[in-house]
């Protein structure tokens, strides 16, 4: 129903969705504009972040070793499969690679059932952030607050790591041309291992962070991965920018949708990926050319 | 991977030892412990798959969303047989077959807008909307998450008695026949003229168009049969579970047909089917006997992963791999490498000047530019360019690197759009059309870096450019021969004389030397008998024996149709060319005979900063 | 029978002659009925072919993957537990199906299971496979309603019997009712009716009522009926129904809308592990306590997974609980002999998967025959059989069993005598009154070959 309070409750709530699109997108983005491989293993690794975390969590009790250990083992994931298995895809047709990491997401998925079960896992977070903050207009459960600040954090690192590092300016030069950074004599092979383990780990983060609301099923990272998608091609492929104001339209799109009619709200998601596809294929804001 | 399209023994062979496995299966496979229903499952998938393989094997079209379409065609077909009480079963099939293919008309229009990962994306974005839609909206239709149930199946009344397909074993012999025919259906297609082309937009979409044809329509065209085969087998899918699933609509079958085809081998129509049985094998036998319970799926993502690393085409095609390396090895096939047949020895003749575009009786200027200007943002690639040429010149163009040649070439072809300016080709505004619709008018080029369709073999190659001369930008064909075409062969014998790759027809182009490629790129440029041929560097890259003889093959072809040539090898340029114009920094600098040329001193400056120390 | 109305003269001989085919005819009939047993019925579906040997098979196809795997191994367990009672005759069993002895007809009873994921498309493939290959004689399996639906056309047209496990959904018994399906358990519209009037008391009349339903047969038919009755006959109003996918994770944009809705009672019919999340994130979004908390379709390890302080004072209506065990002998024995195998007490799943087996087995020991039509009409009798929750039968022009529905309310922590004390019972409502006419929903059985 559209009421002012519940106007702004959702777009609150949109605001908590699109961060965390936000960040599994930045990933997906600047794996596919620096080696131009669409990872469709990006949601697999999303869910696989949470199961790390998990394990991490079960054998120690604390929340925030879980966290570490989510991301790491992603990171060291992103590199692993970059080295041995999407390395000798660059030259293969784009079909390939699409093939590849859709097996991968499968194996990943499937590996997991095995060793977890399908049965939902849930973590409890952290004691000082369950329970609830009134906000005024509605109530909200202060973790999902919490995640708000924690994503904008990891966010904000990531900038600071492309904008402000040597190695961020190479890893967005790589995105405009890489084999121009190639013929400059950078290290062009090790640069797509970094980016690949940071896009992982950014994915991965994003699952430990997430798993507290919602719980772990082999499954979780499907839905990701087509909403990641729309909101990569809605900012513009290999724009991390792009991605962040994707994440939040994406965000919100759901959540306002929701307000009228919550059955409609990913159905929209789609069709504003078809649209913008179809008039302005480079995004809002990516580079012309990318086609 | 080189498909050969001229060998008349090959489909009935195919054809042939398809019907009898498809006869002997019911007698075979109990014996290995295949289930009855497993088997007409594969059935339904192989024929999904055909039509998939069609659109992703032979076109390159790698699209996530074929449930869409499964889906549509079974929920129609089960729809009139259930709810609205519809009496025949193959005819409500052949109903939901065609609303598929419409449907797939629809949804082309939209996804093929774009290309590569957009296009799969959209494919994706496609799937999950039509399995909302499918839930939701039109729920009453589709029974929602229930689906459809008490889907009959077919009986065929022969006058003297009644064939009742029911279920298992009495079942399969409908799905075979459906699967029959649809194989035959589709060896026709990839036989066709628009199976060449399909592939040829699958190895180069460019130079595809270039060459004069309609791509996006072939690509539509790809895209709804690939729909109506989609549509058949969701409706086979009701029928064989008496139940019309929302299942079909998910990712996951799309997903499902995807793998199937890249485990079962991409482009050999047969993929799907052994993928199928791979799969659906897979899933019995590690549930059963072995027990590994949901670890099935593991053990197949693995065994996918793995093929598509090292097998990349896929069983069957390493399959063919393997049978070609022992057939090699025993020099069974050595013939077969060479060619299949002598072809009679012709004096190299010049090929016909292009009947179809007829440059005869023109006068004035074959091509004309006013004023032709491009900028690239703030660079002016080519400045207010006055350019003309006529009937039977052969003109070259020079400049230094930055002049704006290629540019110009460009929007010549209509490649790329002008930013002011004229361009007139036989005295019609050619301004703004496509490169197909030029080519068609009889202007083409051969390209700078080579274009061409690396995996098909040599003679395919011109074929393909051949096709679009002889049948025009588009045009349905899909059950003709391409040995019914009248030229075709002669046209392609005789482009080959030509460019002097008579004996390399059935060499795949990865095989070739350098020489050889560019001379078949200039083949690909001359089999659409061009009036108004156009050459960026032709000699680019070649060693000083290759130059003379392409120089020599430059000027025989020269003889009947006009030639606008760039190149930077300024001895030979001079030596075939009868006018000069030159280019720099986006403007004509001269133009003039050879000689005169050579001498100014405007032209010295421009490349070498002036003669002997002096500023001119 | 017909009076007799003939003379006394002729009467005597006209006795005579009539006891005396009687008695022939009485003498004949053991060796009729044994010849009958024996002669063939014309071949239908799995029979003879699944009776041939000594042991039969059912084909079991249940979630043990994704959003009801955790109920759907407990209604497994119910199943095996039954198996294992008919082939040993239990004192359990004997009683609902007075003619057990040893597995049915003599012959023993097997199982073949299956993971459908709670899919109808799975569920129907695996049974085609058991049917083809194990030759099963009955189905059953469902959990989701929309599996209980395909599994009904499937069993009508391949004429094997099918009896559905959970499934709530009215139209399992409704507009998609079949000769060859049964349903033991409550369903839409009698949990509707039975907990109409209990909300009605505890809450008052004109209520505000929001409502989260799982966009599935299910979910909308239960949500109908509840809705219904609460407008009809209290006076409340639905402010809003928030339709949410199966297996959907993340419930905020339902929960903002309700929070802003004015609702006062919530009235939650998701299932399984969707109705844990939604139930946990309403309280995080403070929904719960604001508004009351109403699972109109109970949902075993609901409590156990979103704890006693969640639902304390919750009012569910559901198909049993184990403290009837103080007031049915037989509900008694069956949780005693549960929890003896396998350490837990019975949920409602377990509950419905015996009975329904135990129903099954009596239908064919009275029919003396597998052959598919007669033990449909052994089921269509509508004998009175014992139960869980007292007498029950099968209702013939919709093939539900006519059985009560238990209403519960959630225990307050400290009110637990043990960890699994989670609900005490506070009706126990006839079934009768609370269903439909039998052709209301539009249920036409079909034909019996």
């Amino acid at each position: 129903m559209i009421t002012w309070p519940n106007f702004v409750s959702q777009l609150f709530n949109g605001l908590a969705l699109g961060a965390l699109l936000a960040l599994i997108a930045s990933g997906l983005t600047i794996i596919y504009g620096t080696l131009g491989v669409l990872n469709l293993a990006h949601g697999a690794m999303f869910m696989l972040g949470g199961y790390a975390g998990f394990a991490a969590y079960q054998a120690t009790g604390s929340f925030i070793v879980a966290v570490l250990a989510g991301t790491l083992a992603l990171l060291i994931l992103g590199v692993l499969m970059e080295r041995v298995i999407v390395r000798h895809f660059y030259a293969r047709p784009h079909e390939d690679q699409l093939l590849v990491t859709f097996g991968l997401a499968i194996v990943f998925v499937e590996a997991v059932r095995w060793l977890f079960s399908s049965d939902s896992k849930t973590i409890t977070p952290p004691g000082a952030l369950a329970g609830i903050t009134p906000l005024g207009f509605m109530l909200y459960p202060t973790y999902r607050l919490a995640v708000v600040g924690i994503v904008a954090v990891a966010l904000l690192v990531l900038f600071l790591v492309l904008y402000r590092t040597r190695l961020g300016m190479i890893v967005r030069a790589g995105i405009e041309d890489a084999v121009m950074v190639d013929c400059l004599g950078i290290n062009v092979d090790r640069v797509f291992m970094v980016v690949f383990g940071i896009g992982a780990m950014a994915a991965g983060f994003a699952g430990i962070v997430n798993a507290p609301i919602v719980s772990l099923t082999p499954e979780v990272g499907e839905a990701i991965l087509v909403q990641t998608f729309v909101v990569v091609v809605i900012g513009g492929v290999g724009s991390f920018p792009g991605a962040v104001l994707g994440g939040l339209i994406a965000g919100e799109i759901i959540s306002l949708t929701s307000m009228v009619n919550p059955g409609y709200a990913y159905v929209m998601l789609f069709a504003a990926m078809t649209l913008v596809l179809v008039m302005r294929p480079r995004g809002l804001l990516g580079a012309l050319g990318r086609e | 991977m080189s498909d050969r399209i001229d060998s008349p023994r090959r489909p009935l062979l195919v054809t042939a030892l398809t019907a009898a496995a498809l006869i002997a299966a019911p007698f075979v496979l109990p014996w290995l412990g295949a289930a009855p229903n497993t088997v007409n499952r594969i059935l339904v998938w192989g024929l999904f798959g055909i039509g998939f393989d069609i659109l992703f094997g032979y076109t390159g079209l790698l699209s996530f969303g074929q449930s869409a379409l499964y889906g549509t065609g079974g929920f129609v077909a089960a729809y009139l047989l259930t709810r609205a009480g519809f009496p025949h079963v193959v005819m409500a099939l052949l109903i939901g077959m065609v609303a598929a293919a419409a449907v797939g008309y629809l949804v082309g229009l939209v996804a093929l807008r774009r290309t590569g990962i957009y296009f799969a994306m959209i494919t994706v974005a496609i799937a999950e909307v039509f399995y909302f839609v499918e839930f939701n909206p039109l729920s009453e239709w589709t029974g929602g998450e229930n689906g459809l149930p008490g889907v009959p199946t077919p009986s065929l009344n022969l006058g003297f008695t009644t064939l009742h397909f029911t279920s298992g074993w009495a079942l399969y012999p409908f799905l075979a026949f459906c699967y029959f025919v649809g194989i035959v259906v589709a060896l026709r297609i990839v036989r066709s003229p628009v199976g060449v082309v399909l592939r040829g937009i699958r190895e180069n979409p460019l130079r595809t168009a270039a060459v004069g044809h309609n791509v996006h329509g072939y690509k539509l065209a790809a895209f709804v049969i690939a729909a109506a085969y989609a549509g058949l087998a969701g409706g086979l899918l009701g029928v064989l579970q008496a139940f019309m699933p929302p299942e079909a609509f998910t990712f996951e079958t799309s997903g499902q047909l995807v793998i199937q085809t890249a485990i079962g081998g991409r482009g050999m129509l047969f993929g799907p089917l052994a993928g199928a049985a791979l799969w659906l094998f897979l899933q019995d036998f590690l549930q059963g006997p072995l027990g590994l319970g949901a670890t099935w799926k593991l053990v197949l993502g693995l065994v996918f992963v793995v093929l598509v690393c090292f097998l990349r085409d896929g069983i069957i095609g390493g399959m063919r791999d393997a049978w070609r390396l022992v057939a090699r090895r025993t020099g069974k096939t050595a013939a077969a490498v060479a060619g299949p047949a002598k072809r009679p020895t012709r004096p190299a003749a010049a090929p016909a000047d292009g009947r179809a575009h007829a440059g005869n009786g023109f006068t004035g200027p074959i091509m004309q530019t006013v004023s032709l200007t491009k900028h690239y943002g703030g660079v002016a690639a080519n400045e207010a360019i006055d350019f003309s040429v006529h009937a039977g010149e052969v003109r070259g163009i020079i400049g230094p690197n930055g002049a704006g040649k290629t540019t110009f070439f460009k929007m010549l072809t209509c490649e790329v759009p002008p930013s002011a300016g004229t361009i007139l080709f036989k005295g019609r505004d050619i301004t703004g059309m496509g490169v197909t619709e030029v080519c068609q008018l009889g202007l083409t080029k051969s390209y700078q870096v080579n274009q061409l369709f690396n995996r098909l073999t040599v003679r395919e190659n011109v074929t393909i450019a051949a096709l679009a001369a002889l049948r025009g930008k588009f045009r349905l064909d899909l059950m003709r021969r391409l040995a019914d075409i009248p030229g075709l062969d002669e046209r392609v014998g005789d482009t080959l004389e030509l460019i002097g790759l008579a004996g390399r027809g059935e060499a795949p182009v990865a095989q070739l030397a350098y020489g050889e490629k560019r001379r078949l790129e200039i083949g690909l440029a001359l089999a659409s008998s061009p009036s108004l041929l156009l050459l960026d560097e032709p000699l680019a890259g070649m060693s000083p024996t290759e130059r003379a003889e392409t120089v020599r093959l430059l000027k025989s072809i020269g003889q009947d149709r006009t030639m606008i040539v760039i190149d930077h090898d300024m001895d030979s340029l001079f030596e075939l060319a009868e006018r000069i114009t030159v280019l720099q920094e986006g403007r004509v600098l001269a133009e003039g005979r050879p000689a005169d040329i050579k001498a100014d001193p405007k032209v010295q400056e421009a490349y070498l900063g002036g003669l002997n120390g002096k500023p001119a | 029978m017909r009076d007799q109305t003939s003379a006394p003269r002729r009467d005597g001989r006209r006795q005579f002659v009539r006891n005396g085919l009687l008695l022939a005819g009485g003498l004949a009939l053991p060796g009729l009925t044994r010849r009958a047993a024996a002669e063939d019925h014309p071949p239908i579906g799995t029979y003879p072919a699944g009776v041939q040997g000594s042991s039969v098979t059912i084909g079991i196809g249940v979630p043990r993957t994704g959003t009801y795997a955790e109920q759907g191994e407990d209604e497994l367990k119910g199943w095996q537990l039954a198996v294992e009672h008919i082939n040993g005759g239990h004192p359990l069993m004997r009683e609902i199906s007075p003619k057990t002895k040893k597995g049915v007809l003599g012959k023993e009873v097997k199982v073949v299971v299956a993971d459908s994921a709670a899919k109808p498309n799975d569920a129907v493939q695996a049974q085609q496979r058991f049917i083809t290959e194990n030759k099963v004689i009955l189905m059953t399996g469902s959990t989701s309603s929309a599996v209980a639906v395909a599994m009904n056309k499937l069993a009508q047209r391949e004429k094997v019997l099918y009896v559905t496990g959970i499934s709530g959904s009215n139209d399992t018994t409704g507009k998609d009712c079949v000769r060859y399906g049964f349903r033991q358990n409550f369903y839409g519209e009698t949990a509707a009716n039975a907990i109409g009037p209990v909300l009605l008391k505890a809450y008052g009349k004109n209520k505000k009522a929001a409502f989260m339903t799982p966009d599935y047969t299910y979910g909308h038919t239960v949500t109908k009926s509840t809705s219904e009755y609460l407008t009809q006959h209290g006076g409340w109003t639905m402010v809003t129904n928030q339709v949410s996918p199966l297996g959907a994770t993340d419930y905020s944009s339902y929960l903002t809308n309700i929070a802003n809705s004015g609702a006062e009672v919530l009235l939650n019919v998701n299932w399984g592990r969707d109705a844990v999340l939604s139930t946990q994130q309403a309280k995080q979004f403070g929904v719960i306590p604001k508004m009351k908390l109403v699972i109109p379709y109970q949902i075993p390890f609901l409590a156990k997974n979103i704890g006693a302080e969640l639902s304390e004072g919750v009012y569910a209506a559901t198909d049993f609980w184990w403290t009837l065990q103080d007031k049915y002998p037989l509900a008694k024995m069956f949780v005693e002999t549960f929890e003896k195998k396998y350490g837990y007490k019975p949920e409602w799943g377990a509950e419905n998967a015996y009975m329904s087996f135990a129903m099954w087995a009596e239908a064919v020991e009275n029919a003396g025959t597998f052959y598919p039509p007669d033990v449909i009409k052994s089921f269509e009798a509508g004998r009175k059989l014992n139960s869980m929750v007292g007498e029950v039968y099968i209702r013939k022009e919709d093939h539900q069993l006519v059985r009560p529905v238990v209403i519960v309310r959630g225990k307050a922590p400290k009110q637990m005598r043990n960890k699994e004390d989670f609900w005490e019972v506070t009706e126990v409502v006839p079934g009768g009154p609370l269903m439909q006419k039998p052709d209301a929903f539009g249920c036409k059985l079909g034909d019996y070959t």
